[in-house]
């Protein structure tokens, strides 16, 4: 600590940059992490494969049709239909959607695990279920009747038969769930079309799961004005947009990291006069060349990792206590019409252990090969060359 | 005991400001004696003791430690040489300016595979005996001239070296320091070290066993 505090101004300037960059970089990289995390969880219980219509070249309705010459394709499990948009609570945009509860393709509560109330019934109309998130912002409670404006500026009543909460806080902050045929009310769809299909493939060995998506893929594919996609798909549409976003922080980031290693090496030379001093003096007194290199090493680690550390807090606290101010709204930017919706926050051991080794490695070869360079001369020329 | 055969430094050398600052020194200095260096200002005094300190490399030549030839040591050798036999007191003093008097007499011994608490005591002992037994906390800036000289030989007795290559120890010390410093190391002589020190003071001079006259890099 002695080698740290020695010279205060130097040690200032390196950790308040290597703090500066770790935060950004570690906050970005939460949550990128998490808006991934988030992503696979959204996924998680998605179909297979999702059957749009389109029509040129844009997505629209597509006929339900479709579902039985799909489900005759071999390997396909089950196809079932989903109507879904957009409706306002409020002032607040809300996903509606509307799964059909007689075919349900896979066990819809898993999906949506109800915390308080009941999930919805087959048989009834008017009932939705809400995410926990969405409830908390309406200040809905099960049995409570809510309204939500169509496009069409019409006002429907729905009674909350459940709340759920999710696993992916998306779901939770966005989604209201209906009965299909209310969707369809409410969406004003015509009879036999849909938003798109889902279809379930039947259960095979995972080491053939892809090439059974492929094969189902490519013979729908087949067919005029759809277009097919895979959970691969959507995952890497997430991915890309969010890998985008924090690569434009990347950028920053790597400037930062620049400026702070040009820095570090700056400040290495400018007092390398005294530094180179004291490697003369070290070694005059018995120090060998790796001893001094060791306490380079020592000094160097040590303020990488304080920088680290404060900088991985700083990032935490940014992220998850701030809800990450202007990052956010970057990162996730079509969120700001769901005011509740926090900013997911994954801390994986890998995005710490890079930051700690943005932190300590520039140090390191700042540091030290300075230093090298001094101890590799005579003591005497080393302490004569930082006199003069 | 200590002999130089011809060393010559030259710094620079093959270059246009080229400088000859020792040339063919034959020097020998034996155990429990005080071996003197003087002449004037820039004939060579302080490149000849760093030499034989093995601070510096001699262009040519060898010095002889008990007769063996350290000249061709690697440099790791030459600092497990140095930390075991040869302390050094410097004219500019050169020490650690953020820490105090004893933790300075403490550093040489940061690369010896000890306690340092055991040496402690041992080096406050140093200190009282020159006349620092109350400095011994202070801060290297709190210090005078003198007494941060007198912390300086301490430093470069804590190991304990059989040889003290002692550069002009006494141009920034006042009397009083300089009479504490030269009554030690008499008594260093008594316990059968080898002293070389380069000086422009009679007084050290007149402690010399044997000395050597020094001028435009040549021995006299």
């Amino acid at each position: 600590m002695n080698c740290i505090q020695r010279y205060k101004i130097r040690t200032i300037v390196v950790l308040l940059s290597l703090v500066v960059a770790a935060s950004l970089f570690s906050s970005v990289a939460f949550m990128k992490d998490g808006l991934t995390k988030e992503g696979e969880l959204s996924l998680k219980y998605a179909p297979d494969l999702t059957v749009q219509g389109i029509s040129a070249g844009r997505q629209t309705f597509i006929e339900t049709s479709y579902m039985d010459i799909i489900q005759g394709i071999g390997g396909v499990r089950e196809v079932t239909q989903r109507i879904w948009g957009y409706g306002n609570v409020g002032n607040t945009l809300l996903v509606i959607i509307g799964i059909d509860l007689k075919n349900p393709g896979i066990n819809q509560a898993q999906a949506y695990p109800i915390e308080s109330g009941t999930f919805l019934n087959a048989q009834e109309n008017g009932t939705v279920i809400i995410g926990k998130a969405v409830a908390e912002v309406l200040n809905a409670k099960v049995g409570n009747t809510i309204a939500v404006l169509s496009e069409t500026n019409q006002a429907y009543q729905y009674q909350v038969a459940g709340i759920f909460n999710s696993e992916s806080s998306i779901y939770n902050a966005d989604m209201i769930v209906m009965n299909i045929n209310d969707a369809r009310v409410f969406f004003n769809f015509p009879v036999g079309k849909a938003t798109d299909l889902n279809v379930y493939v039947s259960n095979v060995d995972p080491a053939n799961y892809e090439s059974l998506i492929n094969s189902v893929a490519r013979v729908i594919s087949e067919r005029p004005n759809v277009r097919v996609l895979t959970k691969n798909v959507l995952l890497d549409s997430q991915q890309t947009t969010y890998g985008a976003r924090s690569g434009f922080f990347s950028i920053v980031w790597t400037v930062i990291l620049i400026a702070v290693a040009l820095i570090a090496f700056n400040q290495m030379v400018v007092v390398g006069h005294e530094s180179r001093f004291e490697v003369g003096l070290l070694k005059s007194l018995g120090f060998s060349t790796s001893d001094v290199i060791q306490i380079r090493l020592i000094e160097s680690a040590t303020l990488g990792v304080i920088a680290g550390t404060i900088g991985i807090t700083i990032g935490i606290l940014y992220d998850i206590v701030l809800n990450a101010p202007v990052l956010s709204d970057f990162m996730i930017g079509w969120a700001v019409l769901y005011p509740t919706f926090s900013v997911p926050v994954y801390i994986s051991a890998q995005t710490v252990f890079l930051t700690y080794a943005i932190t300590i490695i520039p140090l390191l070869f700042a540091t030290v090969i300075p230093s090298w360079l001094n101890a590799t001369v005579d003591p005497d020329i080393a302490m004569r060359g930082a006199r003069t | 005991m200590i002999e130089t055969k011809n060393i010559t430094k030259i710094y620079n050398k093959g270059k246009k400001y080229q400088v000859e600052a020792v040339k063919d020194a034959n020097v020998t200095a034996k155990n429990g004696e005080i071996t003197v260096f003087v002449g004037p200002s820039g004939c060579g005094k302080t490149t000849l003791m760093s030499m034989i300190g093995q601070l510096l490399t001699p262009t040519e030549g060898k010095i002889m430690f008990d007769n063996e030839d350290v000249t061709s040591y690697s440099d790791g050798w030459k600092s497990v040489f140095r930390r075991k036999n040869i302390g050094l007191v410097f004219q500019h003093i050169n020490l650690l300016p953020n820490l105090n008097a004893l933790d300075n007499v403490l550093v040489p011994l940061l690369c010896h595979d000890v306690d340092l608490n055991e040496f402690r005591e041992p080096a406050l002992d140093l200190l009282s005996k020159l006349g620092l037994a109350d400095r011994a906390y202070f801060s290297v800036e709190q210090l005078s001239g003198g007494q941060q000289q007198r912390v300086a030989v301490a430093r470069s007795l804590i190991t304990k070296p059989n040889i003290i290559v002692a550069d002009e120890p006494l141009t920034f010390v006042d009397e009083n320091s300089a009479r504490k410093i030269t009554d030690f190391l008499c008594n260093l002589k008594e316990e059968g070290k080898t002293i070389l020190i380069s000086t422009h003071d009679p007084n050290i001079a007149r402690l010399a066993d044997k000395t050597y006259t020094m001028k435009d890099g040549v021995i006299q």
